[in-house]
């Protein structure tokens, strides 16, 4: 279903192993493939050894009330290159300024919500801007929206 | 009795207009306490005191002629007040003030004092000319509803505290289900998801595949209305607008051309699931049927008010549907049709030439 110029490394962190399992599928269903998964901060901290994912799909509230926000600085010093992209239900909660992330899909997601948001990710990261206008999943952040003219 | 020999007072009063006056008659026998002092004499002494002064303070007269006036002051006179008064007759000026007073028995009042310079024609000032009130009713009754309003201020104070925590309360707990619904919506997604990539018969996983669009359409549903301002209402176009960009965009189907032309119409909140369940409907339809193995095109969804209704048409420039063309019988027609009834809807098919025009058009409110 999805195009699939070429494959991308990902990162899932979600502490619902469903939600976890199903997201994998979605990315695999894309064409993409998922590095690893992570269900709180110390299952990224311990993550060391991995090459660094194209993309990191990070939910806000995650397991042993570790927040995606310190994943997500945690991210951005250990693999530069990576995009963050934030899950979560309350993106109201998150600064500005997105912290250095790059953009957030709402939850609940729909399986084509999800798919168009990482195919127009998918465009940005391999070739910017991309080429397809912004699905409402997702919501870039302000210099990113600048960058991608979204 | 002294107070008698007040009425001859004003004949030892040294004034170019004094003696045998009219009007210092008139200040003798008034009811309103009355008093002259001589700022020529040292320490400014009253000179004279009607009768209405010694029966407001109890003194005699002659407790009272030849002293300063501050023998009325005590422990609680306001020193600022009394302050005010030296201030006005150093400066020759007029002064209005409330004193508390006391008498000779020690008790109080409140004592409401004007006190104006008499000049002669020189202008210079020859006597004080000193009024009195008792006026304790009035400013005990000011004292009380002053009293009385920083109680209902406490109390007011207090409530508001009171209701400000209790919509806190609430506030917590709405995001609490709205949060516990979102979860929910999710999992239920994830969960058919799962399911449908075990199951390899493709008319049971189209199946479960047409379920799944049904939640991702309530979800979004959903979203839309908790990520809204108003959460009594749903705007039904940005809504037609969302779903046909996620549909197509996740079909990754680029030879399907979107063309939109949306207005917002609000719809009442409660109408929001059955309304966004027929769109589902109509426009993954759209796709399944006008644009079908991999046939090219375009797709047209226009939303717009029409009077007291408004209509969404969503327009494929697909094969049509045959003459005998009856969709009964699939769960998405039933849908469609129980659906649009419910929230006063109605649904037609029309031939676009080319294509298929689906038109639905409800009430909304005014």
């Amino acid at each position: 279903m999805c195009p699939q110029p070429k494959t991308l490394e990902f990162l899932i962190v979600e502490d619902e192993a469903l939600l976890a399992m199903d997201i994998e599928a979605i990315i695999e269903d894309c064409g993409h493939h998922v590095v690893a998964e992570a269900a709180s901060l110390a299952d990224v901290e311990a993550l060391h050894m991995i090459a660094a994912p194209d993309i990191a799909l990070v939910d806000v509230q995650l397991a042993l009330g570790s927040s995606g926000l310190d994943v997500s600085a945690l991210i951005q010093t250990r693999w530069r290159g990576t995009v963050i992209v934030f899950l979560t239900a309350n993106s109201a909660k998150l600064p500005a300024d997105f912290a250095g992330a790059h953009g957030v899909i709402a939850k609940p997601f729909s399986r084509n919500g999800l798919k168009s948001a990482i195919r127009y990710i998918q465009e940005g990261v391999i070739a910017p801007p991309p080429v397809s206008s912004r699905p409402d999943s997702f919501k870039a952040a302000p210099a990113i929206c600048e960058r991608w003219r979204c | 009795m002294k107070q008698r020999d007040n009425w001859h007072l004003t004949d030892s009063v040294d004034h170019e207009s004094g003696e045998g006056d009219p009007f210092a008659a008139a200040v003798r026998a008034t009811r309103m306490p009355m008093v002259i002092t001589d700022p020529q004499l040292p320490d400014n002494p009253i000179i004279f005191c009607n009768e209405a002064f010694q029966r407001l303070t109890g003194y005699e007269r002659d407790e009272i002629v030849g002293h300063n006036c501050r023998f009325l002051q005590g422990p609680a006179t306001d020193p600022g007040g009394v302050e005010r008064v030296r201030n006005a007759i150093r400066e020759g000026a007029p002064v209005d003030v409330d004193l508390l007073n006391y008498r000779k028995d020690g008790s109080t009042f409140w004592n409401a004092l004007y006190v104006s310079p008499v000049r002669n024609e020189a202008g210079v000032i020859q006597f004080y000319f000193a009024s009195q009130m008792d006026v304790t009713d009035r400013v005990e009754a000011q004292k009380t509803i002053a009293r009385q309003k920083v109680e209902i201020e406490r109390e007011v104070e207090s409530r508001t505290v009171a209701l400000k925590d209790a919509l806190e309360a609430k506030t917590l707990l709405l995001h609490e289900v709205d949060h516990r619904v979102k979860n929910n919506l999710t999992m239920i997604g994830s969960l058919l998801r799962l399911q449908a990539r075990t199951i390899d018969d493709p008319v049971i996983n189209a199946k479960l595949e047409a379920m799944l669009e049904r939640v991702d359409a309530l979800a979004t549903v959903h979203r839309r209305l908790y990520q809204s301002d108003d959460v009594t209402k749903f705007d039904v176009g940005a809504f037609a607008a969302n779903l046909v960009s996620d549909v197509v965009g996740a079909s990754g189907r680029e030879d399907i051309v979107v063309h939109t032309d949306i207005d917002a119409i609000d719809v009442p909140s409660n109408h929001a699931a059955a309304l966004g369940l027929v769109l589902n409907e109509v426009v993954t339809n759209a796709i399944k049927h006008g644009f079908k193995d991999g046939r090219a095109g375009k797709l047209v969804v226009r939303a717009e008010h029409a009077n007291e209704n408004a209509r969404i048409i969503v327009t494929d420039d697909g094969p049509g549907f045959p003459d005998d063309a009856d969709g009964s019988g699939g769960l998405g027609w039933t849908l469609i049709k129980k659906l649009s009834r419910q929230v006063g809807a109605t649904t037609e098919w029309q031939r676009a030439d080319p294509g298929t025009a689906v038109v639905i058009t409800f009430p909304v409110g005014s």
